[in-house]
């Protein structure tokens, strides 16, 4: 459960993100001191077509592609569109800004101030992780997948 | 004097242009020659070449009853030759999309026969005897309708209409079955309209430039074209409708 003195914050870019991009962003900002928690949302790419005549098919799509995070290899198994993050102090987002900005050249992006990660854990999280889940990995995944946070060593 | 249809109200170019697509006189505007083939190829419901399957024998071959409707009714081509209904998809962007699912189906009705289009908010679909349906697929890709990156052709999995663009500049498919090739950049689909790769590709032309589409959309969008507000006339008209249809729930009665 995520404590509520932390701030969150979002970015949100006028287009969904390629892969390069992506990584390039993380990795800027993987290079921030003060970024506790990070979720990456946007629309799903199944690895095979999940509906219709071609169901079970594979399902190749450029935007589907492992990256490079710190010293992480990362699965993108959706398209980014929206990052969302939570960190130590408010004090971190213009940084988080100086990144984007080095990042984002080509359009435009706002990074947003509120409330976006789950602060209570929820039905379905209960039936996967029990009473005593670790509280800190709540709403990073998807409790219905087999795929679990990934951990990127920061520079603390 | 003789009547002449307004066909939809509007100040704004985005009405203009709805009016030229549905005024079934006027001649729309052909960008891209996609082929026969390559039009079977992506509706994906039979072989290129392959003769039609039907569902029926042929109107000559079988007794009609004798019915009124009939005799005034003259059947499409497809209908007399009793082939099987398909249909074709379209998903449009809500990023200054030539046309939209409620205009495509207006428009449908206004320049073709023996139809049954589906309209839904994101997508639309258009049912029709077989044959007819390869005509109308041609026409709808080939003309000013079409826009290679912000039109999908999509039987299922459609989402992508409302959401952000990629960077290319391409709508979103969850399938990806048409992609940008960046080399020449042209648009090219390499699954048909359900996912099945293909075993060709087609190419669809490159996609319209900003300006091309913010002058020819139907489509209002504040943000990216012509806000919906903009159009004094047309707020006027709807208001006007939905003011009349939540009067009518009511039952009013003439005093």
């Amino acid at each position: 459960m995520t404590d509520a003195t932390f701030p969150q914050c979002r970015i949100v870019t006028e287009r969904l993100l390629n892969p390069e991009t992506t990584e390039h962003l993380l990795n800027k900002l993987s290079e921030i001191a003060g970024i506790r928690r990070m979720v990456l949302n946007g629309p799903r790419l199944p690895a095979t077509v999940t509906y219709g005549p071609a169901t079970g098919m594979a399902n190749p799509h450029n935007m589907r592609k492992t990256i490079h995070v710190g010293d992480q290899e990362v699965e993108l198994q959706v398209h980014v569109g929206t990052v969302i993050l939570e960190l130590e102090s408010r004090d971190v987002i213009p940084t988080l800004k100086t990144a984007c900005e080095q990042v984002f050249t080509n359009f435009t992006f706002r990074i947003q101030e509120g409330k976006f990660m789950k602060t209570e854990p929820s039905l379905v999280d209960y039936c996967k992780y029990g009473p005593d889940a670790d509280k800190s990995i709540l709403g990073l995944a998807d409790p219905s997948s087999k795929s679990k946070p990934t951990i990127i060593q920061g520079i603390k | 004097m003789a009547y002449k249809p307004q066909y939809c109200p509007g100040q704004t170019q985005v009405a203009e242009n709805r009016r030229k697509q549905l005024d079934p006189n006027h001649k729309l505007e052909k960008i891209r020659d996609v082929t026969d083939k390559d039009v079977v190829l992506v509706m994906g419901h039979k072989a290129p070449g392959a003769a039609y399957p039907s569902a029926h024998p042929p109107l000559s071959e079988q007794q009609e009853p004798a019915c009124p409707i009939r005799k005034l009714v003259t059947p499409t081509d497809g209908a007399k030759a009793g082939d099987r209904v398909r249909y074709i998809q379209f998903t449009d962007s809500m990023y200054n999309a030539p046309c939209q699912p409620y205009q495509r189906s207006w428009l449908e009705a206004y320049r073709f026969r023996g139809i049954d289009p589906g309209t839904l908010s994101g997508r639309q679909i258009i049912e029709c005897r077989e044959r007819d349906l390869e005509k109308y697929a041609k026409e709808l890709i080939n003309t000013e309708l079409f826009d290679a990156a912000l039109t999908g052709i999509r039987g299922c999995t459609v989402h992508g209409h409302s959401l952000r663009l990629d960077e290319n500049g391409m709508m979103f498919d969850m399938l990806q079955r048409f992609v940008m090739d960046k080399k020449s950049g042209m648009v090219k689909y390499v699954k048909d309209q359900v996912g099945v790769p293909l075993d060709s590709e087609v190419k669809v032309g490159k996609p319209m430039d900003a300006k091309w589409l913010k002058t020819h959309t139907t489509m209002y969008h504040s943000l990216v074209g012509t806000g919906f507000r903009d159009d004094a006339e047309y707020v006027e008209y709807i208001q006007r409708i939905h003011a009349l249809r939540v009067k009518y729930g009511f039952m009013p009665k003439e005093a």
